[in-house]
């Protein structure tokens, strides 16, 4: 019996159907791209064409976008800091599923606190990839790609992140240095390419 | 407030903060492109009247939605409203340039979601695990969701108090949608006593994605199984003439609980059959096999 958290009497379920064999089944191994930023530093956008760059390479791959799962799974969380951690938690917690059953899962958030991304990072040692999106908080406040900043700015967001709440950057991680001429094709390629030396 | 209005075959969509219009819907679906303006706080789905929404997330899958940074595609039918509560403001929905219909070329599956419930005892593992068995040996992809892996990880946080009950369903639900939505056939084996939880989660998906399996085993066989001795911890359990929640969770159906198991009124399958009780796993995951295989979810 396990004694872990709240709960005893919960017992581990082996499955005959493991890892090794979905690996085998899918041709790839199972891993989290985790990509953290400010926000308009281009996540979602290196996701999207990460996704599209694997599948031409016949991988098959997941986007958690930290947006889309705050209408789902976190629809309950807000921006305080706890919510934040716990969003990043589960989020961690869905991705190590997403690379267990085999998928390269690629996570795509703000994740501004380094000890929420340290913590995913230690729920998979051997399979986690995070990349800096470096870009300047000027550059994206000039991007602005929803609107927030200048809301933020005028004050009718508290606590976003680059203008009254911190982000902390990685300290060891994939960093990608995104100019306004890089494409993101080139990008994405970086991202499989040190993929495919880490983990084939 | 955003109104969308959906009566089918066809969507208008009236709001001061969109540029709506008639869209002819394609097939069976209705959608409505919404181009989002700069000043968007915040867009959500809510659906009512059991309303199916889901997200496009390749344009591929219509000919007549744009495609550009501002705009969001939503398909269901039904559609009635979206509306900007909720506790996330300022989140707007992205879409994804691989789309559903790639991972399901590329796994020549389509992802669905297997929620197998019933008593403690009642077989849901045994069965996940050989149609897990059964779905691989036909080169096909299946992940298991089972209620205790799960409280290893995502729901670490929560206890057996009532509210967390739900909020685990809720989770899982929440989590199986997503692999579903990645192409995987997830199976989801959990006690899952209530139905409206059941419900909720099978409101998350497109019909016919949510495939109910009731393990409809009497509670004497059961607990004459009793594979993990829980029976009689809890008929030796009471603490002060009460149970403790986690034995309330079980959902055992002892007689003076106040809330016994709710088995499904309308779900997809009854096992084991009728007059065949003593069926192994594997036999029983052979039918759950054939569901899949008529109703097209083992080919692209």
């Amino acid at each position: 019996m396990s004694t872990m958290g709240n709960s005893t009497n919960i017992f581990w379920q082996e499955s005959p159907v493991g890892k090794l064999e979905r690996q085998k089944l899918l041709n790839q191994k199972g891993c989290v791209v985790w990509i953290t930023g400010l926000s308009g530093s281009g996540k979602s956008t290196l996701a999207c064409s990460l996704s599209r760059e694997l599948h031409t390479r016949g991988k098959l791959s997941y986007i958690l976008d930290g947006d889309n799962v705050r209408h789902g799974l976190n629809k309950d969380l807000g921006f305080k800091a706890e919510d934040r951690t716990e969003n990043i938690r589960r989020v961690g917690e869905v991705a190590k599923l997403f690379a267990d059953a085999g998928l390269i899962c690629i996570a795509s958030l703000i994740s501004p606190y380094r000890k929420d991304r340290d913590a995913c990072r230690a729920m998979l040692p051997d399979a986690f990839i995070e990349v800096f999106m470096n870009m300047p908080l000027a550059l994206c406040e000039e991007r602005d790609p929803k609107g927030l900043y200048k809301l933020a700015r005028a004050g009718k967001i508290k606590g976003f992140t680059g203008i009254d709440d911190p982000y902390e950057p990685p300290l060891n991680c994939e960093k990608l240095k995104p100019r306004w001429q890089v494409h993101f094709q080139f990008k994405s390629c970086n991202v499989y390419r040190h993929y495919y030396h880490q983990l084939r | 407030m955003v109104v969308v209005k959906a009566v089918r075959p066809a969507i208008s969509c009236s709001s001061s903060g969109f540029d709506g219009g008639q869209l002819v819907p394609l097939h069976k679906v209705s959608f409505v492109n919404l181009t989002l303006p700069a000043s968007l706080l915040s867009v959500r789905l809510s659906s009512r009247n059991n309303a199916k929404l889901s997200l496009v997330q390749s344009t591929k899958e219509s000919s007549t939605a744009s495609t550009n940074d501002r705009a969001a595609v939503f398909s269901g039918e039904n559609l009635h409203q979206i509306d900007t509560n909720g506790k996330a403001t300022n989140i707007v929905w992205h879409k994804s340039s691989v789309g559903k219909v790639h991972w399901q070329e590329v796994l020549q599956q389509r992802g669905c979601v297997i929620w197998i419930t019933g008593l403690s005892g009642s077989g849901k593992s045994n069965l996940a695990c050989a149609l897990c068995q059964a779905l691989y040996s036909r080169g096909k992809l299946a992940y298991i969701l089972d209620g205790d892996n799960v409280w290893h990880g995502l729901n670490r946080d929560l206890s057996f108090e009532a509210e967390d009950r739900a909020e685990n369903i809720r989770r899982i639900g929440e989590v199986a949608k997503l692999f579903a939505d990645a192409g995987i056939i997830c199976i989801a084996s959990v006690i899952s006593p209530y139905r409206k939880d059941r419900d909720a989660c099978r409101s998350l998906l497109p019909e016919g994605d949510f495939i109910e399996v009731f393990m409809n085993v009497p509670l004497q066989i059961c607990e004459a199984r009793d594979p993990k001795g829980l029976y009689k911890l809890a008929r030796a359990g009471k603490i002060n003439g009460v149970y403790p929640p986690w034995l309330l969770y079980l959902k055992i159906g002892f007689t003076g609980i106040d809330d016994p198991y709710e088995p499904p009124l309308n779900c997809e399958l009854e096992l084991p059959q009728k007059g065949n009780n003593c069926a192994s796993p594997c036999e029983i995951a052979e039918i759950v096999i054939s569901y899949l295989e008529e109703k097209g979810y083992l080919q692209a």
